[in-house]
């Protein structure tokens, strides 16, 4: 009897050990499964849909924002990618087994808390592909007329990443690529040295920043500033940069001609509503008028103004609107124009004295790009361009001097970058609105102020601008049109078209010449 | 019986009329981008892609393709699905397209 449960037991504590290892080792296959898992989110998705799993360009994948969606529809949308958005099919790209994994991984898993990166994480990111900058040529390699007519494009890559993903050059004055710089990510903001024409500065969806010498069109050095978030700006003297991300809510200065980080800064404050929160980077400006970078806290809705002296002093102007987001100058760079995405106004901000002027309507949504500003008859006029995600679709044309709504300007969709010159008739806007429309920009005469033409660029349209000396229009074909098509600027006849992957923001160096797109290129408005 | 001739080849033409079409790369840019040029791109795939270059690729190979990826006598599940949804016209057209795009 004793023998018997004396067996019985060895067997039951057998069994028992055999169910706690077998445990033992599911519980570490799923721990190896959600590394992979992470590995695979942080490796595909990340540049897009947020590191942290929040969003970024694209929505937020995480267990609270899928509960309830069907593994299998999003596995087939996985596969086979978003019509009419940035999202590619990743089949061929990502075994079924992979993309099964990930699916479960994005449902079960929650928004990460925000990550550190701290100065010290930047300052080991840094590479250094250039040792000796002075051994590189001191002219351009190729033939071009002016280096103002240098045209920047982000090419993002099918994929966001990979050998889509570069800077592309092209001479404005041929429509010929005159260079390429591979960015690894998705690049988004290109940004120009006022100070010295041979470098720009390249931002990609993950942080990095490249210099990139543009006389011998290649990266010299790069540093990661956080995980995701374009914000990024150069001083007027040429001598810092400032960068805002989204993940981590920190922005930072940076030495521009070494990329040596200087000063962090935690964007963190109290919003409109009276609540502490901790914030996005919203747009990162530099400005000809003072040496002081001011950056737009997108959540906080504060703008600060960082002084460009020993420690970087800041001055925080509160309340400018609910989710900031981008702005342009004007005013000889004195005058600040914020959007606020959810009060859907224009936030006017004097940078000298450093208060809110004004708060104009602006449509719904708005999203100003890069902005644009035209002297009309004697009056500066600026064009607010907005996602339009109510029933009324418009441009705001704004009076700058008065600082009033002179008129909403009715187009055919949402629009989110206008591009204006003083030497060109129209205004282009992009429409966006997911239909045919897409294909479409639109071009507003600057007299009438009334829509005058529409063009069908084709793909998705959208980042119009002009050639410095603005003779030609760029537009980005975008998503699906692999290419950036180029039109005279009075004629609006088709003069070339330059193939690349998913072409998106499009940057003239002579922005840096005229500030906001559209003042004159000669004389710098007051 | 004269009449019966002429109004028999007047008949025989219509037929014809009502039943072939020339092939319009114009139709085929629209449905290119619809369908296509998700994976295949216009001009080329992304670099980072499996998917095989159609820019510029013979009209006759084109077309017996996406008939074959259609009628299931060549076999992928992705492509069956694609093409089984494309009609004859539509695939006269979309490989009009293509074979005309420089790559």
């Amino acid at each position: 009897m004793k023998t018997t449960i004396m067996r019985l037991a060895r067997i039951f504590f057998l069994g028992f050990s055999i169910l706690l290892c077998w445990s033992g080792t599911v519980q570490a296959g799923n721990a190896t499964a959600d590394k992979k898992a992470h590995r695979l989110y942080q490796d595909n998705c990340a540049s897009c849909h947020g590191a942290d799993y929040g969003g970024y360009l694209a929505p937020a994948l995480n267990a609270e924002t899928l509960q309830g969606r069907s593994p299998t529809a999003l596995r087939s949308l996985i596969m086979v990618g978003s019509f009419d958005t940035l999202m590619p099919p990743f089949y061929g790209r990502l075994s079924d087994d992979d993309i099964r994994l990930l699916v479960g991984h994005i449902q079960k898993t929650p928004r990460q808390p925000n990550p550190e990166w701290t100065l010290e994480d930047m300052k080991a990111s840094l590479k250094i592909y250039v040792k000796d900058e002075s051994k590189l040529p001191t002219a351009p390699t190729y033939r071009i007329g002016g280096m103002d007519d240098l045209i920047g494009v982000a090419a993002r890559g099918k994929y966001g990443r990979g050998n889509g993903s570069e800077a592309i050059f092209i001479d404005s004055g041929s429509h010929r690529q005159v260079g390429r710089v591979p960015t690894v990510t998705a690049a988004h903001i290109i940004d120009f040295n006022p100070a010295r024409p041979r470098w720009a500065y390249v931002k990609t969806d993950t942080a990095e920043i490249y210099k990139v010498d543009l006389y011998s069109m290649q990266a010299v050095r790069s540093i990661k500033t956080g995980f995701n978030g374009p914000g990024m700006g150069v001083s007027r003297d040429g001598k810092y940069i400032m960068a805002g991300a989204f993940v981590p809510h920190v922005a930072v200065i940076l030495d521009a001609d070494t990329l040596e980080p200087l000063k962090t800064f935690q964007l963190e404050g109290v919003d409109p509503d009276g609540k502490f929160v901790s914030s996005d980077s919203g747009m990162v400006i530099g400005t000809p008028f003072a040496d002081i970078f001011a950056i737009a806290l997108e959540n906080a809705g504060q703008v600060w103004i960082v002084d460009l002296q020993e420690g970087f002093p800041v001055t925080k102007i509160k309340n400018v609107g609910r989710h900031l987001h981008d702005a342009f100058l004007t005013h000889g760079g004195r005058k600040l124009m914020v959007a606020s995405y959810d009060d859907s106004i224009v936030a006017a901000i004097d940078l000298q004295q450093r208060k809110l002027i004004k708060k104009l309507p602006a449509g719904c949504v708005p999203h100003v790009g890069g902005g644009a500003a035209v002297v009309v008859d004697g009056r500066t006029l600026g064009f607010g361009t907005n996602f339009g995600t109510c029933d009324k679709t418009v441009v705001s044309v704004w009076d700058l001097d008065k600082m009033e709504l002179l008129k909403q300007v009715p187009v055919s969709g949402g629009t989110e970058s206008p591009a204006a010159h003083a030497n060109a008739p129209y205004v282009a806007v992009d429409i966006i609105s997911k239909d045919r429309r897409a294909r479409t920009i639109q071009l507003i005469d600057k007299k009438t102020l009334e829509v005058a033409k529409t063009l069908d660029v084709g793909g998705h349209a959208y980042f119009p601008e002009y050639s410095a000396d603005g003779r030609y229009l760029y537009v980005s074909a975008g998503y699906n049109g692999d290419e950036v098509v180029v039109y005279d600027s009075t004629t609006l006849k088709k003069v070339a078209a330059i193939a690349m992957e998913s072409p998106a923001g499009i940057f003239s160096r002579g922005r840096v010449k005229y500030m906001t797109r559209g003042l004159s290129p000669d004389v710098m408005q007051e | 019986m004269k009449n019966m001739t002429v109004f028999l080849t007047m008949g025989i033409a219509a037929w014809f009329a009502g039943n072939t079409h020339a092939a319009s790369p114009y139709a085929g840019k629209a449905k290119a981008a619809a369908v296509c040029a998700q994976c295949h791109g216009i001009r080329s795939p992304a670099a980072e892609a499996p998917f095989p270059v159609l820019a510029g690729r013979d009209v006759q190979y084109l077309r017996m393709a996406l008939k074959q990826y259609r009628d299931k006598t060549r076999t992928a599940p992705i492509m069956n699905n694609i093409a089984g949804s494309l009609s004859d016209r539509d695939i006269d057209d979309i490989t009009a397209y293509y074979s005309r795009v420089t790559p």
